[in-house]
């Protein structure tokens, strides 16, 4: 979508950019901003996904030394870890149970591969948007 | 609504969150006469002898903010069925059991598979129907709605009532 805008007597060219279910880029003229839906649909400004770190198709997210990771949709404690480092992941499998909102969530893997780094244990609180695993 | 009966299961909750995994419909009830592992929250036990209501349910996908309010939800729905059919006085303890005169009469677990969204949410109910009595350890805790009314109920109107009043929330409460 693309409109200007009068602001301050002087037209400014925008353009709203969907880059995925929850990603939008805003043009400015020539400056770029990313916006994103947070757990509880609020829309918060992130940092700019660059080629490297975005993916655009499912399957987990791509991070800046093109590993795959898998990150955590909602925040909350982690109740137990039922994967380790070396591990063959397949999509479909369970990662983690983590408690929140009351809830019991299991965190399923969406990709497949070669676990090479498990960043959470027992016991811990994990953010949204944090990461749990890193594939190979 | 499609609903899967067994006579004697581990739990509900576990198969319900495994056909869940594997794409089942929303709206499938897995229900057991008893269960031999029934449990609450951080792997409580559930005593689940014959007579009791046990099922679980696979919700169609909800959004994280309606997520947040599912806990409040399926309690109140439950306590509403317990009001509105037997005309009972349910007290909810949030987040997920309710009790009457003092004494626990349902729990409520739910449960969700998470990927890259929220694939599905199952919630297990357990409800203490025709139970006569209970283990020492839980009699001073625990009643059954027999106990309560000195009679026995239908467990499967109980049910189609819990799912009807789900569908009824969900559509009303979802933003």
């Amino acid at each position: 979508m693309k409109v200007k805008i009068n602001f301050g007597n002087k037209f400014y060219r925008v353009e709203i950019i969907k880059l995925s279910e929850d990603l939008v880029r805003v043009r400015v003229e020539n400056n770029e901003f990313f916006f994103k839906k947070n757990e509880i649909g609020e829309i918060t400004r992130v940092e700019p996904p660059t080629e490297k770190n975005f993916s655009w198709g499912r399957g987990g997210y791509l991070n800046v030394s093109g590993k795959k990771e898998i990150k955590s949709l909602i925040a909350g404690n982690i109740s137990s870890v039922e994967v380790k480092k070396g591990d063959l992941l397949k999509p479909g499998q369970k990662v983690a149970t983590l408690i929140a909102m009351k809830m019991e969530n299991e965190i399923i893997a969406e990709v497949s591969g070669e676990i090479a780094e498990v960043k959470i244990k027992e016991g811990q609180f994990v953010n949204t948007g944090d990461i749990l695993i890193i594939l190979k | 609504m499609k609903i899967i009966k067994f006579q004697t299961i581990v739990s509900t909750n576990l198969l319900a969150k495994k056909l869940a995994r594997k794409g089942a419909r929303p709206w499938t009830v897995v229900i057991s006469e008893e269960q031999s592992s029934g449990y609450g929250r951080k792997k409580s036990s559930w005593f689940s002898p014959r007579g009791g209501l046990y099922f679980s349910v696979i919700l169609p996908k909800i959004e994280i903010r309606t997520l947040q309010a599912l806990t409040m939800i399926s309690a109140f729905v439950l306590a509403k069925v317990l009001k509105d059919n037997f005309s009972l006085e349910p007290f909810i303890k949030l987040p997920n059991d309710i009790f009457l005169r003092d004494k626990k009469v349902a729990g409520i677990l739910i449960e969700n598979v998470i990927g890259n969204e929220i694939k599905a949410s199952v919630v297990g109910i357990g409800l203490n129907t025709n139970i006569d009595s209970f283990p020492s350890a839980l009699n001073n805790k625990a009643t059954s709605l027999k106990i309560e009314m000195g009679r026995e109920v239908d467990n499967l109107e109980i049910l189609e009532e819990t799912i009807k009043e789900f569908k009824r929330q969900l559509k009303s409460g979802s933003p």
